[in-house]
């Protein structure tokens, strides 16, 4: 049997899939709707929000920070609560990471202000003395894809069936809505005003002068982001 | 029986069978050496003679080449 | 004409064999870029502030790894395949146009995917996935390369003299089929456009949501390590050591063995990438245990390698091949015992998110899989080429120059690795934390230094290596078939 395998390509070919394959199965399937809960008072991205996660990632931050607390002492007190699953349950995709060139940032919005995030990314190691981050100025000029981000809303949202425009049980009891723009243009207007909210807190000139007419730059956006992290 | 406790059977009743193949496989190896029906060691050769000139260690021969249409 | 005997057609190994030296250089100089950068932050800024964007470490980081993983490492195994898939099946491309216009397809189109690559990445169009990070219209582009490569090896299969595939090839399958199995799951994504009719066309949401998607892609990314940086290495080294020493394989059953151990375990074992983290405990400790259990195949070639060259010892001073080959076993046997040992859970939670993995990657992939590959260049260029390989002694410098960049590599990024991780869960007599973050970072610059240095002593050799193989294709000295029986000819 065993040399007749060897002989035959095609049924050895098979042979190696069904033993490579097991393991996925065995692991990866039973956990997946369990995995995808989420806990209370975790709440889908925000247009803005989204659109700075998508710089985030476009500029690869996860290369270098995690969002991944790990249950240990030394982890709890210099980022916050160890993280649980269901807290990702609107990440696509998650933004683990795998390496800690910088601290993490799982809850970084509870730390942080826009206003030290401006210093920071204009000249790191101005606000941090000895940080080897690189700056990020460009990110000052360029425009957020508030488009793309959109069009992400409404696929999670009609095909995961990710809660926009509906009550989300808070911790406290209460509830709160995430709005999702019923067309590109209303979504694009609930994004600027968001993004005057934080410009307001802004000193860069530039950037001002860019939200006041009515362009978002990536920064604005990438600060909504990093803040809704708690 | 729940899901999980299905995959739980299935899991090990699976594992039990691969790990019985390759003991098999081990047992296979050996004996049949030991017998003289297949000597493996010889298939080493292949890379060691792999001249389109040189004799295959054993060569494809007409009625497996139909046997393999099938498949 | 018509009298010509029939030759094994080595058209397409040798376009790839001219792919892996270009994008070896390219992959390993963004890596030295990376290096420099994290140990004076001043060079981010090379090209100056216009161009910052681009040469900034988080936009170069990915195309350094996808350009060593898929470019230099899969070039390598096709130019192998194209070659030994030939010999040892006993069948050459030449007998079958068909597959001719496959192998040249396949290879034109992977250009065609690496240049979209390149530019996507600098462009930072990425799904942030490590090592899946191309956007859907890539995947596809990858998708049809990889099909093409299956017709191409079991097409080759199809038409074959030899009647038993050789161990090599076993291991050419395992790795065709997982990637092919891995990389269509972890990049199941919705392309946005499609769906909401607005924003960009390239963007796309993976089916799998945090939790989930990190098991997925773990389960993806490790398995990426094992079936592009190890199953098809190890093929080559079935191939290529036994060729070279003219010894045969010291126990042919055990490969068999190794193989099928191999096939089993190493799929497991990606749950040691998510240690500590919210997957389900038993699947952690499924993953660490199994890549205990992992040691065992994988030495169970490394040592059959070493045995091999039983008696034989001598050839490992006389032939530098031999040098690389042997050293590559021996790192191979190096990494996947540091391999399981990061994966223990006291050891992993001190160990990730470091440095230490940095190291563990880099000595495999730069011990083990790059010098496999220059070895397996090496021995097929006067092959191929016809010509004795240009220079002896250059390879022989290229060997010493680059172990000693491995060695300053790895041992940098263990001190590195252990000292960032015991600053980070140090505490003070009151219980506090008794560093913060960025003194973690700070202490860290003269190993970051060393790193680069070792690091630019490698991609010195790999420059020394082009520079060897660009003067076998032109200039070195014609040679008979004949004189190749085993060892390669080399110039002095």
């Amino acid at each position: 049997m065993f040399h007749w395998l060897e002989k035959h390509p095609f049924f050895f070919a098979v042979a190696v899939f069904v033993t490579i394959a097991f393991a996925g199965l065995v692991e990866i399937l039973p956990n997946f709707a369990e995995a995808s809960r989420p806990t209370i008072g975790t709440k889908p991205y925000s247009t803005l929000e989204l659109a700075g996660r998508h710089v985030y990632i476009k500029n690869s931050c996860n290369a270098c920070h995690s969002q991944l607390i790990r249950p240990f002492k030394s982890e709890t007190d210099r980022y916050g609560t160890y993280s649980l699953s269901g807290e990702y349950a609107y990440d696509r995709p998650f933004l683990w990471g795998s390496k800690r060139t910088g601290p993490d940032l799982m809850r970084i919005g509870n730390v942080r202000t826009t206003d030290w995030h401006e210093n920071h990314m204009w000249d790191p190691s101005g606000v941090i003395p000895g940080s080897i981050m690189p700056a990020y100025r460009w990110m000052f000029a360029n425009e957020a894809d508030v488009d793309t981000a959109y069009a992400e809303q409404v696929t999670v949202n009609k095909v995961f069936n990710v809660p926009y425009n509906k009550p989300i049980p808070m911790k406290d009891g209460s509830t709160e809505i995430v709005m999702m723009g019923a067309s590109l243009d209303a979504a694009k207007a609930e994004a600027l005003a968001d993004a005057k909210v934080i410009a307001a807190d802004m000193k860069n000139q530039d950037v001002k002068d860019m939200v006041a007419s009515g362009k978002i730059p990536e920064i604005v956006a990438l600060i909504a982001y990093l803040n809704s992290l708690k | 029986m729940d899901i999980g406790q299905i995959q739980a059977y299935a899991y090990f009743g699976f594992t039990a069978f691969l790990v019985m193949v390759l003991y098999g496989y081990i047992y296979h190896l050996y004996s049949s050496e030991k017998k003289g029906t297949r000597d493996y060691e010889k298939y080493a050769n292949i890379a060691l003679n792999d001249e389109l000139t040189d004799k295959p260690v054993e060569t494809v021969s007409k009625k497996d080449e139909t046997k393999k249409e099938e498949v | 004409m018509e009298n010509r005997p029939l030759e094994y057609d080595y058209t397409v190994a040798k376009w790839f064999m001219i792919a892996t030296i270009v994008l070896g250089v390219v992959g390993m100089l963004v890596g030295v870029i990376l290096a420099w950068e994290l140990a004076f932050p001043g060079v981010n800024l090379m090209l100056g502030e216009g161009l910052a964007e681009y040469t900034n470490f988080s936009r170069l980081r990915p195309l350094h790894t996808d350009a060593v993983a898929y470019g230099f490492t899969v070039s390598g195994i096709m130019a192998t395949w194209y070659y030994v898939g030939q010999r040892v099946l006993k069948v050459s491309m030449a007998e079958s146009p068909f597959l001719m216009f496959i192998g040249k397809l396949q290879f034109i189109l992977y250009i065609i995917v690496v240049a979209a690559v390149v530019v996507s990445l600098l462009l930072g169009l990425t799904q942030s996935k490590e090592y899946a990070e191309f956007e859907w219209p890539i995947d596809l582009g990858v998708v049809v390369v990889w099909v093409l490569w299956g017709v191409s090896i079991f097409g080759l299969i199809g038409i074959r003299r030899e009647k038993s595939l050789y161990i090599s090839i076993w291991y050419y399958i395992a790795a065709f089929l997982a990637v092919a199995m891995l990389y269509l799951f972890n990049n199941m994504s919705v392309p946005t456009y499609f769906v909401a009719g607005v924003g960009s066309v390239w963007h796309s949401v993976s089916m799998y949501s945090g939790t989930n998607d990190a098991l997925v892609q773990w389960w993806f990314g490790h398995n990426a390590v094992a079936f592009v940086f190890t199953t098809p290495i190890v093929a080559m080294i079935y191939y290529f050591l036994p060729k070279e020493s003219g010894q045969a394989v010291y126990s042919y059953k055990l490969s068999l063995l190794s193989f099928w151990g191999l096939m089993f375990v190493y799929l497991w074992a990606g749950g040691h990438h998510l240690v500590y983290s919210t997957v389900p405990d038993w699947m952690q400790t499924m993953g660490s245990v199994f890549s205990v259990v992992l040691i065992l195949p994988s030495w169970g070639s490394a040592i059959n390698m070493l045995l091999t060259m039983k008696g034989e010892w001598n050839q490992v001073a006389s032939n530098p091949l031999i040098k690389f080959m042997v050293l590559a076993s021996t790192f191979y046997m190096f990494s996947t015992l540091e391999g399981p040992i990061q994966a223990i859970k006291s050891v992993n939670a001190l160990a990730h998110f470091t440095d230490w993995i940095v190291g563990h990657v880099h000595d495999g992939v730069l011990g083990w899989v790059a010098f496999m590959i220059f070895a397996a260049l090496f021995h097929m260029a006067p092959r191929v080429f016809k010509r004795e390989i240009y220079s002896k002694s250059l390879m022989n410098t290229q060997f010493w120059i680059q172990t000693l960049g491995v060695v300053l590599y790895f041992t940098s990024m263990w001190i590195a690795g252990i000292t960032q991780g015991m600053m980070w869960r140090a505490h003070d007599e009151f219980g506090n934390l008794a560093y913060s973050f960025i003194d973690t970072v700070t202490v860290l610059h003269p190993y970051y230094t060393i790193r680069a240095v070792g690091g630019t002593l490698y991609l010195i050799g790999v420059f020394m290596f082009a520079y060897n193989m660009f003067m076998t294709m032109t200039a070195a000295k014609r040679v008979e078939e004949s004189q190749m029986q085993n060892t390669s000819p080399m110039g002095a």
